[in-house]
This record gives structure tokens, sequence and C-alpha cells, in this order.
């Protein structure tokens, strides 16, 4: 089974809930592998305190960059008609690509009569598999700086952890989710069995919620959500559970020994499992197990 | 003019509500209006901290397919080529487009032997503006449920450079991430305000953005967001800071700044003596020396 955890705003707190879950279910349910897929900007190997051994690396070509053979060329200005993205202007010598604006799905390519372009593959990015000291495998991708087509990525990502998962008899996949709603969610969350939503007490976070619920009503996902750091605004955090409109797995509050576990790069279950935020945690996870973690 | 790009890798740094003050400090400083360009397109929330309801001014278009079902004999050409897997054929019942996977290449349209996909339109978002006293605000909005991202924010910020040398002081609000989009509002930019936290994570994602930074070749000033916050890892984070020989400047962790940003306000105007109101005006000086 695959829980992803998301949320429309960044900074809510879904690493913080990805490795502890992770945590969770390594305890008490048999194993999992963690997936962080924000590969933006990914944190969840260092959240659950570092890699102790790389079980394997790869390189991932995530996309495509046309080249155009000018000595075949028409110039019949069908590859400029035909793309998308106006990434394509013809100049008095020759069709000219704005790599910049261009997607590399390929259209151009398909269109010219002169077959005089061809995609060439290029890597934009790595994927890794660690062992952590907790024995969670973490697959962690990493985009190249500036690169696109992440969604790509995620799910190469997704797919790499199903197989481990199945290779290794563990039962769970915990996917962590860059923040947003865009193109490396959307991929995120396709094909999951539940998504998790952390949401904390603030307008931008309840507004971010929203418009994550409508991708994922798109998708047809289950939903559930946590409130984090509810005591930094309980009327709002009430607000919240009433609006939403989705099932609730409870409320976990802001602590200064969540951001010292941080710090001590241990997950705050490990660092301070008798805080208020770790019993809270508990209980929302029991709440899970409950209801979706078969 | 200058253009100002804050920006931050992680999420929740605190990039909106440096961008949305800044911009009210800088209007009162420099008594000009300022164009606050907000390319979070996944969750654009400047407006609500300017608390103006902002008015769609744009739509962004994007290529549907449309099929024709009649003319469609099943061959499963446009399935094969379609690069996103927008396109399944469902056995006993036919060809189903899925338009949340779709990234609107019209590749579909063009390899169809028997032309019975033709061109559709789909609304992948908006560009909507917003006025206040001392911001003309462009924010661009994701439509939930699309994938075209960076279509949203390229059509963005082209619709902000068509009126941006009116303005003295141009700040983009950016959102989280080092990829593409983020390339593309540095790009944009004379000078990149990356806002960090002193958190073990907030310093790992501010070492990847600091490296796409000086691939793209920008001045940097670093923003430590939340200075104080307590268990947190600030000997780590000025370590790195002093290594990498780069400006920086704080502000700091206070009631004041979270109250403003629950009520939806800018803390410059909320409680105008906080210490992280402060923190911002003299932020903002700073910056308005580094204009070039």
């Amino acid at each position: 089974m695959e829980v992803v955890v998301a949320s429309g705003k960044g900074g809510t707190g879904k690493t913080f809930v990805a490795s502890n879950l992770s945590i969770y279910i390594r305890k008490n349910l048999g194993g999992a592998v963690a997936v962080d897929a924000d590969v933006e900007a990914p944190d969840l190997l260092l959240a659950l305190g570092g890699s102790v051994k790389e079980r394997r690396r790869e390189a991932f070509y995530g996309s495509y960059t046309p080249v155009i053979d000018l000595s075949r060329c028409s110039r019949c200005g069908r590859c400029v008609e035909s793309c998308e993205y106006d990434a394509i202007r013809m100049t008095e010598d020759g069709p000219v690509i704005d790599y910049t604006k261009c997607e590399g799905l390929g259209t151009c390519m398909i269109v010219c009569p002169s077959e005089a372009i061809r995609l060439v593959e290029e890597k934009t990015g790595e994927i890794y598999v660690s062992e952590t000291r907790y024995g969670i495998p973490v697959v962690t991708g990493e985009l190249e700086l500036g690169k696109g087509n992440s969604g790509r990525l995620v799910y190469e990502l997704k797919d790499r952890a199903y197989k481990l998962a199945s290779e290794d008899g563990i039962p769970f996949r915990v996917v962590d989710a860059a923040p947003g709603i865009g193109c490396p969610v959307v991929s995120s969350i396709a094909g999951s069995d539940l998504l998790l939503i952390v949401v904390e007490p603030t307008p931008q976070s309840l507004k971010g919620s929203k418009r994550l619920l409508e991708v994922a009503e798109n998708l047809r996902t289950d939903v559930a959500a946590v409130v984090n750091k509810y005591n930094l605004n309980p009327d709002y955090a009430a607000k919240i559970e009433a609006e939403l409109g989705v099932e609730l797995l409870g409320r976990i509050p802001y602590e200064d020994v969540v951001v010292e576990a941080y710090t001590s790069a241990t997950p705050l279950l490990e660092y301070a499992p008798d805080s208020e935020s770790s019993r809270s945690l508990m209980d929302c996870f029991e709440r899970l197990r409950d209801g979706w973690l078969r | 003019m200058t253009v100002y790009t804050v920006t931050g890798g992680k999420g929740g740094t605190g990039k909106t509500v440096v961008a949305v003050n800044l911009a009210a400090a800088m209007s009162s400083m420099t008594g000009k209006r300022v164009l606050l360009v907000d390319v979070d397109v996944d969750n654009p929330c400047t407006y609500t901290l300017l608390q103006v309801e902002p008015t769609v001014v744009m739509e962004v278009k994007s290529f549907k397919p449309v099929i024709d079902d009649e003319a469609c004999t099943r061959c499963g050409r446009c399935v094969e080529y379609c690069p996103a897997h927008a396109l399944v054929l469902i056995p006993g019942s036919g060809l189903t487009f899925v338009e949340t996977l779709c990234e609107g290449c019209a590749m579909c349209m063009y390899v169809c032997p028997e032309k019975a996909i033709t061109r559709g339109g789909r609304t992948s978002g908006w560009v909507k503006e917003a006025e206040t006293d001392s911001v003309h605000l462009i924010l661009g909005e994701l439509k939930p449920g699309d994938r075209k991202y960076h279509d949203v924010m390229e059509k963005t910020l082209e619709h902000a450079r068509d009126v941006w040398d009116k303005y003295k002081i141009v700040i983009i609000d950016t959102p989280p991430g080092t990829g593409k989009g983020i390339r593309m509002a540095l790009e944009a930019s004379d000078i990149v305000v990356a806002v960090t936290e002193p958190t073990k994570l907030g310093i790992l994602d501010l070492k990847r953005l600091n490296r796409l930074i000086r691939m793209v070749g920008r001045r940097e000033v670093v923003v430590v967001n939340k200075y104080g916050l307590p268990g947190g890892a600030h000997g780590e984070l000025e370590a790195y800071l002093r290594e990498s020989r780069v400006r920086w400047f704080k502000i700091q962790y206070d009631r004041s700044l979270m109250e403003a940003y629950m009520s939806g306000r800018t803390v410059v105007s909320y409680d105008p003596e906080a210490p992280s109101s402060r923190d911002i005006r003299a932020l903002a000086e700073e910056l308005l020396k580094e204009a070039p």
C-alpha cells in the first residue's frame, strides 16, 4: 500500500509527518519504503538520520532535446507551426529552438517531413536508494538544478519503491511529495492509495489544501488530513477542521522539541517519544492504521 | 529599474512574507509604488497578505484533444505516441482522455492516421492583477488538476515584463524548489534574495539553491528568517554562510510576525516597532543600496 504525504503550501510539515510515519510503520506494521518525491529540494533522507549505506544509484534521463539537422531541413516551417510552446522560430539560417521554452515532447520531430529533427536524451537527475539506521530504505530523486519534467522523475521513483518493496517483502510505501499542486505533485498522488494532507492553521495553508483536494478529486484518491502546529492558532485550527471536509486524523502541537529533533537529525518519535507532539503523532497514526493501513 | 527575486529552496521559509513586507517597506521608503509579481502559481498567497482580491486579466490556454469517436478506429497510435500517457484505450469502450495528465503537446492530433483528433482548448491557469496604495500586484494561478505550471509561470512573467519598465522596483515571489521554474525567475532578476530558516533542512536546501544561483550568475543576498527559532541549527547555518562569503541578514522570530501572518497583514504595518519589522526595514534599505 502507498500513502502520499502532501500539502498545497510549503513548510507545513510534510517531511516531519512522512519521516515519523515511516518510523511508526516500521515499528508496528512490518516496514515501509520511504520515497522522497520533492526532487527539487529532497530532505527526507536527512530527516531519517542520513544514509548509513547506499544500495544503488542510477542516472535519470528525463528529458529529450530536439536537434535539427539543417542540411536535411527544407525550411517548410511545419515544426514552427506545430510547437505548442512557441519554442521554434524561423530565421534566415533555418529554424532555431529556444531551449528554455522547449518541453522536449517531440511533436516537431513527428511533423517534420524531411526527418531532419531527432531527439537526444538528456540526463536530468539521479535516483538513489539508501539504508538508514532505522531499517527504513529511502528512495531519493534529485533533479538537476534548473531542469524540468520532474513529474516523470517522480513516476520513476514510485516505480523503484514498488519494486524494492515487492523484492524485500515490505508492505508499505510512504511518499513525501513536493509542496504545491503542480506536475510533480500530480505524479506523486496518481496511483497512490491514500493522500495524507498536512495542514497548518493559516489561511494560506487552508487555501493550498483546498486546491490539493481538487487534484485528489480529479485522480479519485482517498484523502485524510492532520492539522500540524495547531496550537499556533487554535481558533483557525478549528475553522480548518470545520471547513476542510475530509477525515481528520488529529492535531499535532508545535513544540521547540520538534525543531531540536531536526537539529539533531533524529525523527521526533525517536528523539522525544514522550513529548506531547510525539504522542499526538502516535494518535494520528493509530487512527490511520485503523481506517486505512492494511 | 531593479528586479529582486525572492526565493528559497525549501517550502515555508517565509518567501511570501519577505516579498510582501519588502514591497511595503520599499514603497514607503521610495515614495513609489512597487510592482510585485507572484509566480508561485501552485498556491499564490501574496494577495491574502495584501488583503486584496485580484481579478483575471488573462487566461492561460493549452491544447487538448477533441476525439471524434465515429472516425476513431481504436488503432492506438495516439496512445503509443502520447508522451504524458494521457490517452488510454479501454477494451470494449474506446479512447479515453485523462486531462490531468495531458501536457498539451498536440502530438496525438498529428499522429492520428484518421484525423479523428482535432484541436480543443482548455484553461491551464490565469494571470490576475490587483492594486493597493503601495503595490501593483501581478499574480499567476494554476488551475488545480492541471500540470502546466511552468507555462503559467512563464506567461505571468511575460505579462509583468510588458509593464515593469514603468517601475523603479520589481519584486518577484517564487515557489519553493530549484527546478526550471526557479531558473526562469532567477534569470529575470538583477538581485536574488534567498530566504532560509535556521533548521537543518533549511540549510540543506539553501546549499542546493546557492549552486543554482551561481550557475545562473546573479548577485545574492541571504535572509535568515525565523532567526532565534528555539532549538534551531543557528551555529551550523552561520558557519555555512561565513564559509560561502555571502551577504546575509536576519529577521527575528517574534510573536508579531506570526500574528501578522495569521491575520493576513504585513508585519511592518501591523507592528512597526517589532524586532522583525525593524529587521525588514533594515533589509529593504540595504537592498535599495544594492540596486545597480
